[in-house]
């Protein structure tokens, strides 16, 4: 007589598959629904960064960081410019601190729209999909008209930004800033307070504060997860001691607060954006800085939060035009460590809905 | 006794215990020790009183030329400590104990590391490639790695069913 | 009025009057072939009206304009990708059951001809009249769970083999709320037809009195035909299309035929069985009525589907079996209660 057996599903997911968020793949190994295991499997998307920058001038570099967390571009710039100032310590006009600051907390709303979106999608909210986008497109103006990108907005400088916005973003970003609290009530209400979506996020991949900081986690998944830890807060960096805003932390170290706590991101960072624009100087953008830019011999760590996490520059300087070593730290691909980890027992529902909560840009994990 | 000097002070008495030297690079201090003491240089940064070093940023190595540097990079969410780890490795024989069972985040990061330097981490739970593909010839961010041109190149990517 | 109402029924009397004996074999043989051809035509207009409605509400709940370019409002943009469906090339993977990779599509359009052509349309306008309706048509749509899975286990892919796993769950359990939703309005009617259900509401839609029964079987229904939140077959943050992952051109287009159609099917059995069928203020003809009914039930199904997440599999489970299935069942009770209280009532006063 032939006996029955059940046998685990092996089911490769990725890199082609609608919810991967580009080009992420893993192995999931299925009983029935329920994820047995699960191996990530990254690098679809290695362009070979660190290499690259290796045979390239510090300006020349810029460029390639809008390709790490494309969906915050000017952050990315950013945390790279200003690493390369400290390495030179270069002081840089106080316009351009603000102008930075405006530039990189839009970029934060930005991504974070999206993460709604795509968190939305993930669980077939098409309808708030839309919205996000919609209102997302007001910001991707916004740096059109800066930089004339609208995506990799490759704005910032070593020494400053790349030019003044023009005088229509003014009025531009304070409409948008004056809209956004209807826009996040919308999305409350598509969205966040949809009954299916609780009960679809509330109490599903649990990640305990312990275990996220021995995962080496950052950014809102950390603070999801209970933890008061901002860089803006904890280093800050640029001018970010300047401004009074809260870090938003949640207990729940669920999907549900996970992806409410980009929500409250999204409103602090409104603040920031407003202090910046009551305070900003008049002045110039752009520090004089050599043609040639040469750093001294040393090395330099320098951190800032990333809407994905915390994205990290190590330069080791030899005194040359080419960085001798650059490390690029970016917080996906970390955190996606606790994917194996916390989606186990889930349903395979839960699974793409764990994975969307790290919010993963695949051009920062694979870099 | 300001943090910094609290700080400085227990990096120098872990130094001694782990004959490491400590430097101090634009306000971070660095301990530089052999790569076979690194994990009770860790496990030494991570317990410090007061002011534990306990959360691991980042992991990557530099290639200098004559030996590897496997870099560390600590702080905690519990305070402004900031201390750089570097373990020195040889360059013939790139061994270097995991930090895994310390850290579990450090899995990817070491992965990355043997797939850029190759240097080994024993005691690795799957050290694997995890950019490149496990049949690629080289660790290309050692400095002696050669990049051909785009024409030299011919990869060909093996497909492998159930990998 | 009165005339445009009965102009489908003059128009069969004229066709059948060509024939010497108007109730000859010839001449049933005759009407009976333009009636499948009806329903057909029936299924594909609705199809490419649904599919741009679809596609336009979508674009309405989301704030943009959805179709555009095509025609006014671009009205064509569906016989467009229906040409364009028509010349792509029909691709069966290396790995699947050939015969029943390709007969499955051809069953899922088969059903909805099948359940439309028991359909009161208006006054005498069913193409068929069973005395059996109801249970016809629920026999005949439970197949098409046998489709999902025939074409989720010919297709020799894992994603494919889970939706059409999903779909049997599914289906399976959704129809028993289904079809005991249903059990109320025949308790009171005291038949299984469905052109004689709608005959009993002449003067109040069952809607009125089994209000439990209609929102349970509007539910069911939305589940029955995959639709979103019960989408889970078909999910394709999860398993790509699901059964109809490895479909490629006219066959994937059969599916999405089928798929219209069968939804057509469940708003039409809804109007028929809740909301009165083509009764109706004689404003408008009976079927225009009818229509007019399946119009709204239909959009109803579409606002849900772009406003909603999907739901958790085990959720879905839970819904049918631990509330939809116990309300069914209590909707019996409370119907058979509510028939012998008011033949008492008549014994009484009578």
């Amino acid at each position: 007589m032939a006996v029955e057996r059940t046998e685990e599903l092996t089911l490769n997911m990725g890199p082609q598959h609608p919810s991967m968020h580009g080009v992420f793949r893993m192995v999931v190994h299925f009983d029935g629904e329920i994820v047995t295991k699960i191996e990530p499997k990254v690098g679809y998307l290695h362009r070979g960064l660190e290499k690259l920058a290796e045979s390239r001038t510090y300006p020349q570099f810029i460029p390639y960081t809008d390709r790490l967390d494309y969906l915050a571009s000017p952050h990315n710039n950013l945390a790279y410019v200003q690493t390369v100032e400290k390495l030179m310590g270069l002081q840089i006009p106080e316009r351009a601190e603000y102008l930075r600051v405006i530039f990189a907390e839009l970029a934060r709303i930005a991504s974070h729209l999206v993460f709604i979106a795509s968190m939305a999608l993930d669980i077939a909210g098409w309808t708030a999909w839309a919205y996000c986008f919609r209102d997302r497109e007001r910001i991707l103006d916004m740096f059109e008209m800066t930089a004339g990108s609208r995506l990799t907005v490759n704005i910032m400088r070593i020494g400053g930004l790349s030019g003044e916005p023009p005088t229509e973003f003014w009025p531009a970003l304070k409409s948008f800033l004056d809209d956004l609290p209807e826009m996040l009530e919308e999305y409350f209400g598509i969205f966040y307070g949809n009954e299916i979506t609780q009960a679809r996020l509330k109490g599903i991949g649990i990640l305990s504060k312990e275990l996220a900081e021995n995962l080496s986690i950052t950014g809102p998944v950390l603070r999801a997860s209970g933890a008061n830890y901002d860089v803006r807060k904890a280093e800050p960096y640029g001018i970010y001691d300047r401004f009074d805003f809260n870090v938003p932390v949640r207990y729940g170290c669920d999907s549900y607060d996970r992806t409410l706590l980009r929500l409250d991101e999204i409103i602090e960072s409104a603040k920031i954006i407003r202090q910046a624009m009551r305070d900003i100087p008049e002045g110039s953008v752009m520090a004089k800085v050599s043609k040639i830019i040469k750093p001294p011999v040393g090395e330099v760590y320098h951190r800032v939060e990333n809407p994905k996490g915390e994205l990290g520059f190590y330069i080791v300087s030899d005194g040359s035009p080419k960085p001798a070593r650059l490390r690029i730290r970016s917080g996906t691909f970390i955190n996606i460590q606790m994917l194996p980890i916390v989606a186990l027992g889930w349903k395979m529902q839960d699974l793409i809905a764990i994975f969307a909560t790290l919010d993963a840009v695949l051009g920062e994990v694979d870099k | 006794m300001g943090n910094k000097e609290m700080l400085r002070k227990r990096v120098d008495e872990l130094a001694t215990k782990v004959n490491g030297e400590v430097e101090e690079s634009l306000g971070v201090l660095m301990l530089k020790v052999k790569g076979a003491y690194i994990i009770e240089t860790l496990n030494g940064a991570k317990n410090f009183p007061e002011m534990p070093c306990d959360f691991l940023h980042d992991l990557t190595a530099v290639d200098l030329g004559n030996h590897f540097e496997v870099v560390y990079q600590l702080s905690s969410l519990r305070g402004p400590q900031i201390l750089r780890v570097k373990g020195i490795v040889d360059r013939e024989n790139p061994v270097i104990d995991s930090v895994t069972r310390i850290w579990q985040g450090a899995n990817f990061l070491e992965r990355e590391a043997y797939d850029m330097f190759g240097i080994e981490f024993k005691g690795h739970p799957n050290l694997r490639r995890i950019y490149l593909w496990d049949e690629f010839e080289g660790y290309p961010l050692r400095k002696d790695y050669a990049t051909e041109s785009v024409e030299q190149r011919a990869v060909v990517m093996p497909l492998k069913v159930g990998d | 009025m009165d005339a445009l109402n009965q102009l489908p029924l003059n128009i069969a009397a004229t066709i059948r009057s060509l024939f010497g004996d108007s109730h000859s074999i010839w001449a049933d043989l005759t009407m009976n072939v333009i009636n499948i051809i009806l329903v057909i035509v029936l299924i594909v207009l609705a199809a490419l009206i649904l599919i741009l409605l679809e596609r336009k509400i979508a674009g309405w709940t989301s704030q943009r304009p959805g179709p555009n370019r095509l025609g006014p409002h671009g009205w064509f943009q569906t016989i467009a990708d229906a040409l364009k469906l028509l010349g792509k090339e029909d691709v069966t993977p290396a790995g699947a059951d050939k015969f029943i990779f390709k007969i499955a599509p051809m069953i899922l359009f088969a059903l909805p001809m099948m359940t439309l052509a028991v359909i009161p349309y208006g006054k005498g306008m069913s193409p068929i009249d069973l005395d059996l309706g109801i249970v016809y048509f629920l026999a005949i749509s439970a197949v098409s769970t046998l489709s999902l899975l025939m074409a989720g286990w010919s297709s020799n892919n894992k994603y494919s083999m889970l939706g059409g796993m999903r779909a049997v769950a599914q289906m399976i359990s959704y129809e028993i709320p289904l079809i005991f939703s249903l059990l109320g309005v025949v308790m009171i009617t005291q038949t299984f037809s469905l052109s004689k259900i709608v005959e009993a509401q002449s003067t109040v839609p069952f809607v009125v009195l089994q209000p439990l029964a209609f929102v349970i079987y509007l539910i069911a229904g939305i589940a029955e035909v995959n639709r979103a939140p019960f989408d889970l077959v078909e999910a394709d943050q999860e398993v790509v299309a699901g059964p109809f992952t490895e479909y490629t051109g006219l066959r994937w287009g059969l599916f999405f035929l089928g798929e219209y159609g069968n939804m057509t099917a469940v708003a039409a059995l809804t109007t028929t069985v809740f909301l009165g069928g083509w009764q109706g203020p004689a404003i408008l003809p009976g079927y225009a009525w009818f229509f007019l009914k399946v119009g709204i039930i239909i959009f109803f199904q579409m606002w849900v589907r772009w406003t909603f997440p999907r739901i958790r599999i085990d959720h879905l489970m839970g819904l049918a079996w631990k509330v939809l299935l116990p309300l069914s069942i209590l909707n019996i009770l409370l119907t058979g209660l509510g028939i012998y209280i008011y033949d008492l009532v008549l014994r009484i006063g009578g």
